[in-house]
């Protein structure tokens, strides 16, 4: 596979996405995707996905947060198995060797080998599938500075376990975890090797296994430049989320605080159940005020448009708020909530039938933030009051760090062990 | 599953298309000597598709000091210094930005290649060592491996025996016609086969064809409900635990099946007694005992009647520490690290099985019920996982050792 030298992460690459291109960024070279083929000014037509190439070497924050949101993703969370450090670091470093290859659509080891013993770390289903605008993005957990790996003094400060929120309805078998790996690609193929491959180098070096997964799709948070796409319940989700690099600078990334984790942020990862069943046989009157929009256009009840102001005030005929007062939006409104803003980077999740024989779906919502106590004022709010909670339960949750993007040389976390 | 003996053809050890002569007219730059060692740095780099540069091509015969950084190289994780397709030394888990690692290997005259997997080059570079050193004072790592393979020759054939023992214990119950008994004697007899059910596979009853599970005496022996051939029907150990823990009766067919399984682990043992294992035989045998582990007894398949399945989850898994063991001092030459790593998960898995030990239990561990599989599943499964993989690594190392 040939594929051209790779743009240097701090600078702004074009290509045939013309627009979207740094419009992710926020100042962050490693959310510029660039693709294989030199742009031409008479080629502007729609990108190959699957020739969509980011880089994972850069400065400030890591890819796959800013990153406009690719259409699959895989999230795996881990449990160290490791008591040494020294496991800890090897694990960071050959993780992040093999991301950076595969984020540039290579393999990580030949896939057969003249010797006839060799067992291979390269599992072949990716190949010649391209980068497919891969991003792995790692988050490290409490545990990692626990005293352990005697890393307590590199702890981020804002960073504990999310406080127990109401309605929290959580299995173990779904909930925490030591490190975690947002895979996300154009291609769901793609996510899953990435997974595969990295949930092998764990357990090769007996640092970590693993814990839980969602493989998610069509991704359910918009991005700058994106159509607004849909949740599992069919509305437009993500209409009010931060898109611009001055809001991600204030509500994303982590601007202050000790050198290396500038450039950081707080990813929480929850595993949220939708009541497919009832929901479907639920009016639709019901479901638009439940979140406060029209289903079909996206519009704030009382609006016209997707992307007019919601209107909290407005009331109907008879006196009652256009927008219920549990509705979804209006809880979340950054209007009724000090102006917190937090970024949304959800994909929808199926996994067949459950044990009742109903559709085992919902959405694995995933949030960056600057401070965990954003997401969970937001949440205590919802998990409290949300017309929506009778249509879902928060099954699975998890808070990481995610420290900021490797230089070339280097690998993520390495100032943790300097 | 790992090919069985039957089908292993003798291997030709594969040789590298590597280049081993120095480039014609280059002049041999050796490696200074200090502390008693030549030293020779190695670097990793990311330049051209990934490159592997040593400081100096050749050193003097003796000990060999080298010095691994990977600056920049993400392809790169390995490095192996070889002779022909013998490995002499070599060093894993290189990234870049982790610190240098080194290794000293005591090398005598001759050319050697170094290897670097990854390299955009895949040819190995070539290494001269000068002189002559004086014999080791310690045996190769592939005589420690022989020794290894030797010695568990002799713990086959132990196991072998005491099946066939066992086996005939079996029957006398059965015959004598005492449920209570015949059930301990299955559980007690299951275990011998399981450790070493890997290298006794494979075998089949002359006039029959590879494809013909009636001439399959792996499949006459350790037949079960996932794996039944209905051309060929129940047979061995699962059809005479169907009638004692599912029907609960011993009838005429449970005697005949209990004879029949006596005639084949005793024709097995007269196959499978004083074969020669190569170290990489045990490597396989290893894993694949990991494998049946996790496809049979972790999911409860293998004992769908008796539910013993931890009794032959021990099996498998003594067998395969077994195997390792004999091989042991050989890898702590070739990669003690890895030998520690998988030596501690050894320690961890059977130190869980201990968890599950009960004397006055069928073959000495608890029944392993729905109940107990919906509860302990994924902590047995991961416990296996986190073995597998390094164990995996171990079958090239030794099949390439000098």
């Amino acid at each position: 596979m040939s594929k051209s030298q790779k743009t240097p992460a701090n600078s702004l690459a074009v290509s045939r996405r013309g627009l979207l291109l740094g419009a992710a960024a926020g100042g962050v070279g490693a959310a510029l995707p660039h693709t294989a083929t030199a742009a031409k000014a008479e080629d502007m037509v729609k990108p190959d996905p699957m020739e969509t190439e980011y880089p994972f070497y850069g400065t400030g924050g890591q890819a796959g947060i800013a990153t406009p949101p690719q259409r699959h993703a895989m999230f795996m969370s881990f449990d160290l198995t490791t008591d040494k450090r020294g496991d800890l670091q090897v694990l960071l470093a050959r993780w992040s060797a093999a991301i950076g290859l595969m984020m540039r659509g290579k393999a990580i080891s030949a896939v057969e080998s003249d010797h006839e013993y060799a067992v291979k770390l390269e599992t072949g289903e990716a190949l010649d599938l391209g980068p497919a605008g891969l991003t792995v993005t790692v988050g490290l957990g409490p545990r990692v500075f626990g005293p352990e790996y005697g890393l307590a003094a590199h702890r981020p400060p804002l960073m504990r376990p999310l406080k127990a929120l109401p309605s929290d309805a959580l299995h173990p078998e779904w909930t925490g975890g030591d490190l975690s790996l947002q895979a996300c690609a154009e291609d769901p193929q793609v996510a899953y090797h990435a997974i595969r491959v990295l949930s092998r180098i764990a357990k090769r070096l007996n640092a970590a296994s693993v814990r839980w997964t969602v493989m998610g799709f069509g991704r359910a948070s918009a991005g700058k430049g994106q159509v607004t796409p849909r949740n599992l319940f069919g509305f437009r989700d993500g209409t009010r989320n931060i898109r611009e690099p001055a809001a991600m600078a204030r509500h994303v990334w982590l601007n202050d605080g000790p050198e290396w984790q500038r450039g950081g942020t707080y990813q929480v990862a929850r595993k949220i159940e939708m009541h497919i069943e009832n929901w479907d046989t639920d009016q639709v009157s019901d479901q638009n005020a439940v979140f406060g929009r029209h289903k079909a256009t996206g519009a704030p009840l009382g609006s016209k448009a997707e992307f007019d102001t919601p209107d909290f005030a407005k009331r109907d005929a008879d006196g009652n708020p256009m927008i219920p007062v549990n509705a979804h939006i209006r809880l979340a409104a950054r209007e009724h909530n000090d102006g917190t803003q937090i970024l949304r980077r959800s994909y929808n999740y199926t996994d067949g039938l459950n044990d009742v024989a109903r559709l085992d779906a919902g959405l694995l919502f995933i949030s960056y933030q600057n401070d965990p106590a954003n997401f969970e004022a937001l949440q205590t709010k919802l998990g409290a009051a949300d017309a929506l909670n009778e249509y879902i339960t928060h099954v699975g949750s998890a808070l990481f760090f995610v420290p900021p993007a490797a230089p070339e040389g280097s690998y993520l976390g390495a100032p943790l062990f300097a | 599953m790992l090919r069985s003996r039957l089908f292993r053809a003798t291997t030709t050890q594969a040789v590298f298309g590597l280049s081993l002569l120095l480039a014609q007219g280059a002049i041999a730059d050796t490696a200074p000597v200090k502390n008693g060692a030549s030293q020779i740095s190695v670097t990793l780099t990311g330049d051209n598709g990934g490159q592997c540069v040593l400081d100096h091509n050749s050193a003097a015969a003796g000990p060999v000091t080298f010095t691994i950084t990977n600056l920049s190289a993400p392809a790169i994780s390995e490095f192996e210094l070889q002779s022909g397709s013998r490995i002499f030394g070599e060093k894993e888990n290189l990234a870049p930005g982790l610190p240098a690692s080194t290794f000293t290997v005591t090398l005598d005259g001759g050319e050697y290649q170094i290897y670097c997997p990854g390299a955009a080059q895949q040819k190995a570079v070539a290494f001269a060592v000068t002189g002559n050193t004086a014999t080791h004072a310690q045996g190769t790592t592939a005589d420690l491996l022989n020794t290894g393979t030797e010695g568990y020759t002799r713990y086959v054939d132990g196991m072998v025996d005491a099946m066939i023992v066992a086996a005939t214990r079996l029957q006398d119950d059965i015959d004598n016609g005492d449920l209570g008994a015949a059930k301990a004697a299955y559980a007690n007899a299951r275990p011998f086969y399981e450790r070493i059910e890997t290298d006794v596979e494979g075998f089949f009853l002359p006039g029959f064809a590879p494809t013909d599970n009636a001439g399959n005496l792996d499949y006459l022996i350790d037949m079960r409900a996932s794996n039944l051939d209905p051309a060929v029907g129940w047979h061995g150990f699962h059809a005479v635990e169907r009638d004692l823990f599912g029907a609960g009766k011993i009838t005429d067919d449970t005697k005949a099946l209990a004879a029949e399984l006596v005639a084949n682990v005793t024709k097995l043992g007269t196959l499978a007694k004083g074969l020669t294992y190569r170290p990489e035989d045990l490597a396989n045998g290893a894993a694949a005992l990991l494998e049946e582990v996790q496809s049979g007894k972790i999911t409860g398949e293998e004992e769908a009647f008796s539910h013993i399945d931890l009794v032959d989850f021990a099996g498998n898994v003594e067998g395969a520490q077994q195997a390792f063991a004999f091989l042991q001092p050989g890898i702590r030459q070739i990669d003690p690290d890895l030998s520690a790593r998988i030596e501690a998960q050894f320690t961890a898995v059977l130190g869980m099985l201990e968890e599950y030990r009960d004397p006055n239990a069928l073959g000495g561990y608890v029944t392993y019920t729905n109940v107990l599989r919906a509860s302990d599943a994924v902590k047995l499964s991961k416990a296996i996982q986190n073995l597998q993989e390094p164990l995996a690594q171990i079958s090239e190392k030794v099949a390439t050792a000098s």
